[in-house]
Parts: C-alpha cells; sequence; structure tokens
C-alpha cells in the first residue's frame, strides 16, 4: 500500500482526536505504520481542530501531512473546513455534514465532494451524538479501503466503554451505508 | 534487548518510564501541552504506591518534586516554558543542593505564555541556562516517541548519578503524537537503573558535599539517622552556609566539573545517512533535534531520491553539547544546515564548537511545524 493520508477536522469536542487514535491503532495492530497528530487552537473546546492520519507500510517519520498531498478529509465544520481545505489534493475526496459545511462551486469542481449528515445519523439513527465520530471513522474507511473492516472495528471497540458498543457497532454500519450509497449516487 | 509495542502518545511514554525506571513521586502543576504527563502520573502513581499530587501552581509543583528528591525518592515534575521559567529559581536551588530531579518540558511558542497549544523549540537555549550562577545543565532531547520513553528513563540514571537536575525536552509534536513505539521491557529497564550512591559508615563521620572535585554530593535518603543540611547558600561539607573563600571556591568549581569531566557519560547522538559521506562536493549535513529529525529524516530520503547525498547529524544529549562529534562533521562536510523552530537556539553553540561561520540555517517561530519539503526547498535553494 502506498501511502494514505486522512484528515479530520472539526471543531473541539467533536471527538475527531479519537477517530484519529482509531485509525492508527488499527492499521499498527494490522502490521503496518500508523500515526495521528493534532493540531488545535488554544480555545480547546469549540475551536477549530485538524487531525492528520498517515498510514502507511513503511516507517513514518514526519507526522504531519504534507499540504496538498491529502488524500481524504472530512469536515463537520464551516470554519476548519476553510482552514484545512487547500491541504487535499486536487481530485481528492472530501466528505461534509451538509447542514454544517457548505462547499463553494470552485470546492466541488477541485475535489470530490460528498454530503452525508454524520451529526444528524448520530443523534437520530443511533441516538447518541457522541458516536458521530464512529460514523466518521466507518465513511473514512468505506471510501479509502485503509484498513480491514474487521480490524478497524475491534480496535474501535477497545477504546470504547462495553456499555456503548452497540451504539458504537451500530454507527459503524450506518456510516458504512452512507458511504456506499453517496458513491453509488 | 528484549522489547515490546506500546501505542501512545509522547507525553503518555515519558510518564511510563518515569514509573518503570523508579519514579515514586510527581509534583507539578497540569499545563498544555504537557499536560498528559501528569494526568498519566496520576493513573499510575498510585498503582506502584507512588505519589503524584498537583500543587497550588508550577513553583510548588517543582518545590514539592524536589523535596521528595531530598527526602531519597525517585522524582520529577514536568511543564512547558512558561512553567519552567516560574521554576527557575527552585531549579538553582536544586542544582546548588545537588538533589536529583527529573524534569520533563513539553515546549510550546514563547517567550511568556507564548501559543500554548504550538510547536516550538524556543526553551534550548532556556535549558542550558534556567537559574542564575555557575552549573551545568544536563539536557536530553526525544526526536522519537521510543525516546520520550528511553530519554526519562537515561534522565533518572543520569540524575541519580550526577545528582542534579537533567531536563527532558520534548515538544507539542512529539509529545501529543499518537503512534507506535518499540520499548525496552520492564524487565530490562528495571535491571538498568542505578541507584543514587550513599554513604553507610558511622553518622558521625558522614559528610555529604565533602567529595572528590570531579564528583557529585553523596546524600542519604533522610529518616536513616544520617543528619545534614540543605542550603542554597554556598555550603560546607555538612551542608551548612560558609563564606570560607577556598570552600566556596571548591563547591562551584565541583559543580562545573562533576559534568564537564564526565560528558562521555553523557554524549548520546543519532547518525543518519552519514556513514557513507566522503566530505565531496555538494554532500549536505543537516543538523537537527527533537521533532524537525523526523522532517528532515524524510526530506533526506526525498533529496537522496533526487540525487542528492544528505544526511542527519541529530545530538540527543543537546546539554552539554556533543562538541567533538559535531565538529568532525563540520570538518568533513562544507554544506551545513541547521534546522531549528526557534531563531539560531543551537545554531550559535554548532557555530561555536565547529569554528564556522557560514553554516546555511532554516527558522520557524509561528507554532507550525517544518515540513520535510521546506527543508528540501531549503537545500535546493542555498546549496
Amino acid at each position: 500500500m502506498a501511502r494514505n493520508l486522512m484528515r479530520f477536522t472539526g471543531v473541539g469536542g467533536q471527538g475527531v482526536l479519537l477517530a484519529g487514535e482509531i485509525f492508527a491503532a488499527a492499521k499498527i495492530k494490522a502490521g503496518g505504520e500508523g500515526l495521528k497528530t493534532a493540531t488545535y487552537t488554544s480555545q480547546v473546546r469549540g475551536g477549530p481542530t485538524v487531525v492528520d492520519i498517515t498510514l502507511d507500510d513503511e516507517e513514518i517519520f514526519y507526522p504531519y501531512a504534507n499540504e496538498g498531498e491529502i488524500d481524504f478529509m472530512l469536515s463537520v465544520a464551516q470554519v476548519s473546513y476553510n482552514s484545512f481545505k487547500s491541504g487535499v489534493t486536487p481530485g481528492g475526496t472530501i466528505v461534509v455534514d451538509p447542514n454544517l459545511v457548505h462547499p463553494s462551486e470552485q470546492d466541488r469542481k477541485t475535489w470530490k465532494i460528498y454530503e452525508i449528515p454524520i451529526i444528524t445519523i448520530a443523534k437520530e439513527e443511533v441516538g447518541n451524538v457522541i458516536t458521530q465520530s464512529v460514523v466518521a471513522l466507518a465513511i473514512a474507511n468505506t471510501m479509502q479501503h485503509a484498513i480491514d473492516k474487521t480490524i478497524l472495528v475491534d480496535t474501535m471497540l477497545s477504546k470504547v466503554p462495553a456499555k456503548v458498543h452497540a451504539a458504537n457497532l451500530k454507527a459503524y454500519e450506518l456510516g458504512e451505508k452512507y458511504a456506499n450509497e453517496a458513491m453509488a449516487k | 534487548m528484549a522489547t515490546r509495542e506500546v501505542i501512545s502518545n509522547g507525553n503518555e511514554l515519558s510518564a511510563l518510564a518515569a514509573k518503570d525506571a523508579g519514579c515514586r513521586f510527581f509534583g507539578g502543576y497540569p499545563i498544555t501541552p504537557s499536560s498528559e504527563v501528569m494526568h498519566e502520573m496520576s493513573d499510575l502513581m498510585p498503582e506502584v504506591g507512588g505519589v503524584c499530587i498537583q500543587m497550588e501552581d508550577e513553583i510548588a509543583g517543582v518545590a514539592a518534586a524536589i523535596g521528595a528528591g531530598m527526602a531519597g525518592v525517585r522524582t520529577m515534575t514536568a511543564t512547558s516554558g512558561p512553567g519552567i521559567s516560574l521554576k527557575a529559581e527552585n531549579l538553582g536551588l536544586a542544582q546548588m543542593t545537588e538533589v536529583p530531579l527529573v524534569v520533563v518540558n513539553v515546549m510550546r511558542g514563547g517567550p511568556s505564555t507564548g501559543l500554548p497549544t504550538r510547536v516550538s523549540q524556543g526553551d534550548v537555549r532556556q535549558a542550558k541556562n534556567p537559574s542564575h550562577g555557575d552549573y551545568r545543565s544536563i539536557t536530553l532531547c526525544a526526536g522519537s516517541l521510543a525516546e520520550c520513553y528511553t530519554e526519562t528513563v537515561r534522565a533518572f540514571n543520569l540524575a541519580d548519578r550526577f545528582m542534579q537536575p537533567v531536563f527532558v525536552l520534548l515538544d507539542e509534536t512529539i509529545g501529543h503524537m499518537h503512534g507506535k513505539a518499540i520499548l525496552p521491557t520492564e524487565e530490562e529497564v528495571a535491571a538498568g537503573i542505578v541507584p543514587r550512591k550513599s554513604f553507610d559508615g558511622a553518622p558521625e563521620d558522614y559528610l555529604p558535599y565533602e567529595c572528590e572535585a570531579d564528583q557529585p554530593a553523596v546524600l542519604n535518603p533522610m529518616f536513616k539517622g544520617y543528619r545534614y543540611h540543605f542550603t542554597g547558600l554556598h555550603h560546607d561539607a555538612k551542608g551548612f552556609p560558609t563564606e570560607e573563600i577556598e570552600t566556596c571556591r571548591k563547591l562551584i568549581q565541583r559543580l562545573e566539573d562533576k559534568v564537564m569531566m564526565h560528558t562521555d557519560e553523557l554524549e548520546l547522538n543519532e547518525e543518519f545517512m552519514l556513514d557513507d559521506m566522503t566530505g565531496a562536493e555538494g554532500e549536505v549535513l543537516i543538523i537537527a533535534y527533537g521533532s524537525v529529525s523526523l522532517a528532515a529524516k524524510e526530506a533526506i530520503r526525498h533529496l537522496r531520491a533526487a540525487g542528492i547525498k544528505a544526511g542527519l547529524f541529530r545530538p540527543i544529549t543537546l546539554w552539554p553539547s556533543p562538541a567533538e562529534s559535531i565538529k568532525k562533521y563540520t570538518d568533513l562536510i562544507k554544506n551545513v544546515l541547521c534546522v531549528e523552530l526557534n531563531i539560531r537556539q543551537y545554531t550559535e553553540e554548532i557555530e561555536r564548537v565547529s569554528g564556522r561561520l557560514d553554516l546555511a540555517g532554516l527558522y520557524k517561530v509561528n507554532g507550525r511545524p517544518i515540513s520535510p519539503n521546506e527543508i528540501v526547498n531549503k537545500v535546493k535553494e542555498v546549496f
């Protein structure tokens, strides 16, 4: 596998950090290399947050994504979308929550943009807004084919309390379903 | 060496290392981007019968940690640059009283409160002399997740060997990056612990500060019947204040010599892709440390792929600097690029030890990391 660079962006407190950790840990468990770095402002809750995830079979030194080389970005906040979209390679994939992020027409020409209501799915279909990070995780993995699903789901479950395993499994399945539907359109 | 794989971040690995190295006291005050060190210590210390205490401020945090060191326990504090500024006076006290202590500094932007959540290497000069007076800093700088662990372990052993504070410099990038680290096993680390020396003669014969001119004080643990005195004033063999001329001179000269006459026990470097350097035209030597060296290694991969023979010299012990090793490479290779997340803080030391004033530099102080592309472009631009 060549290097896979993903970027999750949102605002502090949405759980994007955890999604990044799960990805890195799952890749390592699968026998590869994974690194997660997060950048956030001193306004931790509510400030724009970006998580870069680098997955590779070779040793990774530099832990951030090089600007312009990112294959996949997911964004659930307009302020973060605006700040960090330039890192995505032209023709790369961007997933946004259409209730929160409104890409420009130019953006739609530059990148493959999919609209999936991530927060609504977590809140209404799963019934727990905190599972949005797992919905996002499923979408990213479904679109990027980054890691074997079983390993990713097992890693995810190892990082969340047992009492919310069922909700998070449901969140993963829904994320996968919506991602497949979006790509089929 | 027996190893294990751990998935974690640099700050938590540093705390894990402290526990494994026998640290049983943490005194501190949380500050971004070092807080996870304290969070993790608050979980780990009670599990092994140790103590983790959040004091009322940075000053009290280091004071408590030094107190534990005086009592004879392996002890640590963790902070960031603004915290070191506040702790400076007490760090001087620990130098003067020769109390071993590990200080983890996860660097962020400065001066003052600076950029709390952003990366910097702005405390390299501060680590050399955080407090006034003559003493020699021992400062280690982690350049990978694994080194957040191994350098913290090494710091504990050096603190007990040299009887003084030892700094471990991390930075926001390496402290917060999350990934795989291959570590020595707990048993391996335990087997490598060398506790501080102690005096086991009659209590009335005990003179903690009466030692060889190049050796540290021998401080017995408190509450074992050996009585002596701690003071920041110049002191005599028992630790009591004195102004006796020769005693004062010998004390401060010993603080200098106990480190500088034993730099061979301190030096540690990484030489990355330097073994094929011959001094030929066009070769490039990059000197970087800490998280910046990660970008440098990635850059060297790109440069080599483009036909430019580049390599990295990375000091892991920053202070005292590896003077002879730096000079060996700066004598051999003409094109030298120093890369730092500050403005020339270590470059000035490289200039001093190399005797060269023609070193190229790439510096950044806006809280953002230096990318591999920036290093590649700089090399192509200046050489």
